[in-house]
């Protein structure tokens, strides 16, 4: 046999196999062309290699040489052709054995802390509810932080042991016009806004805020506020009950008792408390009021034409009822094992 | 403020049960903390605010709920028998410092037997936990807590000169309290005197010498109206609070005074005896006028959103205490409030008081909120996708103090030179430096984990720093920081995949200059900072050995820090496509012999160059050393060159042509020779 039709019938085997394997789907369709191409007593691979023998001796190295690389091509789309169909096909492991129930790989992933959680999901209940988020800064003059909102020089929350007065180097003192403190409250991004965004506005602010309290399982000293305001022509208490009756419902959820109760704040009146039911008794989760005409008289808001409201919600009370979290301190202290089990 | 149940009733009917009436008063202003029984008698905590001094005496909370429950008040009227000698030929009061101390009542009462108290006003007493301490003081502190007024009986004998003398402390001046603590005062305090020396610290604690003890026979009664910053201000300085300067603080009803002396002088004549000289000595009545506040129904609907029935709002302010002067049909009046109530002066003070008996349950809970836009901040929108790439990239979010103490690792500060800001009172103990960078407060907090063996930790914050300037307000600049294991390149893949996912992968690749650092506060060369737009936008490294050993940390470990202020200058809104070319990228893998100094920054920079504009990525594989064969001081650098074509499938020639140039530039400009 000349050693071009030996070729010619290895190329036209390893197409029809390469071509026939390829299509495979099924298991069985697999099985019945490992048998036609390489089956050990009638494969075609096999009755090629019985060529072999009548190629002429000079040309037998080139024979040989290409029926290798055609039976390896072969096994290879087998192979192939196996993998494609989940099976080994051949019935021949080709490898360690897989074991499907080993656990998965799980690449370590973040998590948010519980604050940001809540924090986001506060904007979003008060995004629906038509509030725009805005920002101010947590270092604040006392213009902002407490002549604005309508607490004077003389008034106590303005005392050097119940704030964070930035020391400097020329004066110690809390009460000059020009000292800066880190504000004590959110209440003063109402006063920014007011300052600096055209009527009607409605936005809320989250951020943080501080007072000297000494740190226990319910206080420390650094804390997250969400300050609500919403001034129009027309905004009156009942929206105010209204928009913080639709919050908690929508945090605490539909079955919550929500309760409004007077209370005082120099920069609402009149102004509320509210409360919800929880574990027995009553519970505070934030104060709001109608904005204080001296408020809106600081910024030359003529407040016979406009009104509106504010609240001060504290996002850690939130936080730490949502997710069970007893000690205010856990939140701060950056431990992996608490921070981890946050994973939502 | 603590009510005593059994007490109140002296003044009002109670005509409903201690706990709803404790529900009633916690809706209408007065919050309830607790009640407890006493010797069986129920006494209830009610939360005053600041605005209501008033509330600082039973008969306060009992007009309170006389209002609420639509009975009338019945106030004692006080007839003390006066005896004697005119109190003002026996006593001298000059008033020196009547900022401080508008006006001052002296009564006198001689020949009292000072001795216990009856049972039932020492059982009142304790009943709201003061203890009973001799007939005479517990009277002064019983008409105390009926009426809010605070009076102060001095023993007369030790009144030198039989005069008193209102005026500022001197400076320096020292004075012993009845507490027999020295208090050192200062111009701004009150001081009562006599002829001689200091006998009280006016509002705030009488003197040792002049109390009222078993031996006194002759009292000075005080009632007396000092002004509420100087009693804070005294209280806070000395450290000296009592029920006395709690009431000042809220300001006292000075019409009221004379009520309480008279009161008060009642009592002790009844309990202890003695003898009330005539009349009183007085610095002067300062005549009361209320503030008139005209009042409209339109404006009570305009902030409620309710309509309370005129002749029901008239009706509330007039149980409380105003006098409703030309009540017009009309829906306005001028109404005059009462002496007690200094927190009455606006008409929105009045609609509060309205809003509040009339029952804030009956302001409706579904009044119409309009529908308005509101959009997502081009800020939330990055952030959201800064915190996905953080938690994506096995970062914990973690909240730190914003304030820092002074530790190896306070001195991190690539973003300003300038001292840090500092608070007068520290935030946590020793922590009252405002942070420069948040990578102190990661350091912190790795540190903590270590000591709980948490393994594994990589944390990341998104919070201000605070950085100080010239004048005003210092400048929040709002960053990411990160902190991760030994492997900078966990930071520096964190950054660029923020960056490229915030702002896109062109503005990562082409605009982005990076440069290496070397700082104080970082391992030798291991810094690298990145710039955008000329100024800085986050930097990178490896903590000092002297950071990680002063802080007794177990490893070096990458940290970095990105400005998200100046990456939000530059993020896109949406990713837009760009198009998809339609021909096959051509990988080609390099394997260079290069000196150990080459950086990749340069590397890529001169074979992004020879590459020219086939090069569509260059992707860098690894590092590795082999001295043997390729000598010292040598190593190799692996990479690929991703090649393609935007207008054709490039041929093997087209790649191999680009891959000479790349290598012949390399070889060229750092002797790089290719590995075959």
């Amino acid at each position: 046999m000349s050693l071009s039709h030996f070729l010619a019938a290895l190329d036209e085997l390893v197409e029809d196999a390469t071509r026939s394997l390829a299509s495979v789907d099924s298991t069985e369709t697999l099985e019945a062309l490992r048998v036609k191409f390489v089956g050990a007593k009638n494969g075609a691979l096999k009755s090629v290699q019985k060529l072999l023998a009548s190629v002429e001796v000079p040309d037998k190295p080139a024979a040989g040489k290409r029926f290798n690389e055609v039976r390896d091509t072969i096994q290879a789309a087998l192979d192939a052709a196996a993998a494609a169909v989940g099976g080994t096909g051949s019935g021949k492991a080709s490898g360690p054995k897989l074991d499907a129930t080993l656990p998965g790989l799980r690449p370590r992933l973040g998590q948010l802390h519980p604050i940001t959680q809540t924090i986001e999901h506060l904007k979003e209940i008060m995004g629906r509810l038509g509030f725009s988020v805005t920002e101010g800064p947590e270092i604040e003059d006392t213009w902002h932080n407490f002549v604005a909102l309508n607490i004077p020089e003389d008034h106590p929350a303005r005392d050097p042991l119940d704030n964070f007065y930035l020391a400097t180097a020329n004066k110690q003192s809390a009460s000059d016009h020009d000292a800066m403190l880190l504000r004590s409250q959110t209440s003063t991004v109402q006063i920014r806004v007011m300052e600096s965004q055209p009527l009607p506005m409605r936005i809320i602010s989250l951020g943080r805020v501080y007072r000297p309290d000494a740190p226990d399982a319910t206080h420390f000293p650094m804390f997250h506020q969400m300050e609500g305001l919403w001034v129009d022509r027309h905004v009156t208490m009942a929206q105010l009950k209204s928009v913080l009756r639709l919050f908690a419902t929508s945090y605490l959820g539909s079955d919550v008792n929500v309760r409004f109760r007077p209370s005082f704040f120099p920069f609402t009146e009149p102004s509320v408390e509210v409360d919800y039911w929880w574990n027995g008794q009553w519970i505070e989760f934030g104060g709001a009021g109608m904005v204080d005409p001296n408020v809106f008289a600081h910024l030359n808001i003529d407040s016979e034409k406009y009104s509106g409201f504010a609240f001060g919600l504290g996002v850690e009370r939130l936080c730490m009822r949502r997710f069970g979290i007893t000690d205010i301190r856990d939140l701060y202290r950056s431990d992996v094992r608490f921070l981890r089990q946050f994973a939502s | 403020m603590l009510v005593s149940w059994e007490w109140l009733s002296d003044y009002v009917d109670l005509t409903i049960d201690h706990e709803e009436m404790a529900t009633r008063w916690a809706l209408t202003g007065l919050n309830h903390e607790s009640t407890e029984l006493v010797e069986g008698v129920p006494v209830i905590d009610l939360e005053v605010t600041s605005n209501r001094g008033d509330c600082l005496g039973h008969i306060g909370i009992a007009r309170e709920a006389a209002v609420l429950l639509s009975q009338t008040l019945r106030i004692p009227q006080p007839a003390p028998i006066e005896s004697g000698r005119d109190a003002a030929d026996q006593l001298q009061i000059s008033n020196r410092y009547v900022d401080g101390c508008p006006r001052y009542i002296g009564r006198l009462i001689r020949g009292v037997k000072v001795g216990p108290s009856p049972e039932w006003l020492q059982k009142r007493l304790r009943a709201i936990g003061v203890k009973s301490i001799n007939n005479v003081v517990d009277a002064t502190n019983y008409v105390m807590f009926e009426c809010g007024q605070p009076l102060h009986a001095f023993d007369f004998s030790q009144i030198r000169g039989g005069q008193i003398i209102i005026r500022r402390a001197e400076p320096k001046e020292s004075f012993v309290a009845i507490d027999h603590k020295t208090y050192q005062l200062d111009p701004d305090m009150v001081v009562i005197a006599d002829s001689e020396r200091a006998v009280a610290l006016g509002g705030v604690m009488g003197g040792v010498d002049s109390e009222v003890t078993d031996q006194t026979v002759d009292v000075l009664l005080e009632a007396a109206d000092f002004i509420p910053l100087a009693i804070r201000r005294t209280a806070r300085k000395l450290k000296l609070h009592s029920p006395a300067s709690h009431r000042y603080e809220r300001r006292v009803d000075s019409q009221q005074l004379d009520w309480a002396s008279k009161r008060c002088c009642e009592l002790i004549l009844k309990i202890a005896g003695g003898e009330l000289q005539k009349g009183m000595v007085d610095t002067g009545e300062k005549p009361f006028a209320a503030p008139e506040i005209y009042l409209r129904v339109d404006r009570i609907i305009k902030v409620l959103g309710i309509e309370v029935p005129w002749s029901t709002t008239l009706d509330i302010l007039k149980r409380l205490g105003c006098s409703v002067i030309d009540g017009g049909a009309n829906g306005t009046a001028t109404i005059l409030p009462p002496s007690y109530r200094m927190d009455l002066t606006r008409e929105i003070d009045l609609i509060e008081e309205v809003a509040r008996i009339y029952g804030y349950d009956k302001i409706p809970e579904d009044a119409v909120v309009p529908m308005v836009a509101s959009a997502r901040r081009p800020k939330d929108t990055m952030m959201q996708t800064v915190r996905n790439v953080c938690c994506g990239f096995g970062f914990s979010e973690t909240m730190t103090p914003s304030l820092i103490g002074k530790t190896p690792a306070s001195t991190i500060s690539p973003w300003s030179d300038i001292a840090p800001l500092s608070t007068m009172v520290p935030l946590l103990e020793g922590a009252s430096q405002l942070r420069r960078s948040l990578v102190p407060s990661l350091l912190a907090s790795r540190l903590h984990n270590q000591q709980q063996s948490n393994k594994d930790v990589h944390l990341f914050e998104t919070s201000n720093v605070y950085l100080p300037v010239a004048s005003g307000l210092p400048k929040e600049q709002f960053h990411l920081g990160a902190l991760g294991g030994d492997d900078l390149r966990e930071i520096v893949g964190l950054f660029e995949e923020v960056v490229s996912r915030v702002c896109g992968a062109d503005l990562l690749e082409k605009e982005i200059q990076r440069e290496v650092v070397s700082w104080p506060f970082l391992q030798p060369e291991s810094g690298v900072q990145w710039t955008l737009d000329g100024h800085v936008l986050a930097w990178a490294g490896v903590v000092s050995r002297s950071i990680v050993d002063g802080m007794k940390l177990d490893a070096s470990m990458g940290v970095g820090e990105l400005n998200l202020d100046r990456l939000l200058t530059r993020a896109r809104e949406v990713p837009r496509l760009q198009g998809i070319v339609p021909f096959p990228v051509v990988d080609r893998d390099l394997n260079l012999i290069v000196d150990e100094s080459l950086r990749w920054l340069e590397l890529e920079q001169a074979v992004k160059s020879a590459a020219g504009p086939l090069c569509v990525g260059i992707a860098f594989q690894e590092i590795y050393r082999d001295t043997k064969k390729d000598g010292e001081g040598k190593k190799r650098m692996l990479f690929s060159l991703q090649l393609q074509s935007a207008t054709e499938t490039l041929t093997s020639q087209q790649a191999d042509e680009v891959i000479q140039r790349v290598v012949g530039r390399c070889k060229e400009q750092f002797g790089a020779t290719l590995l075959a």
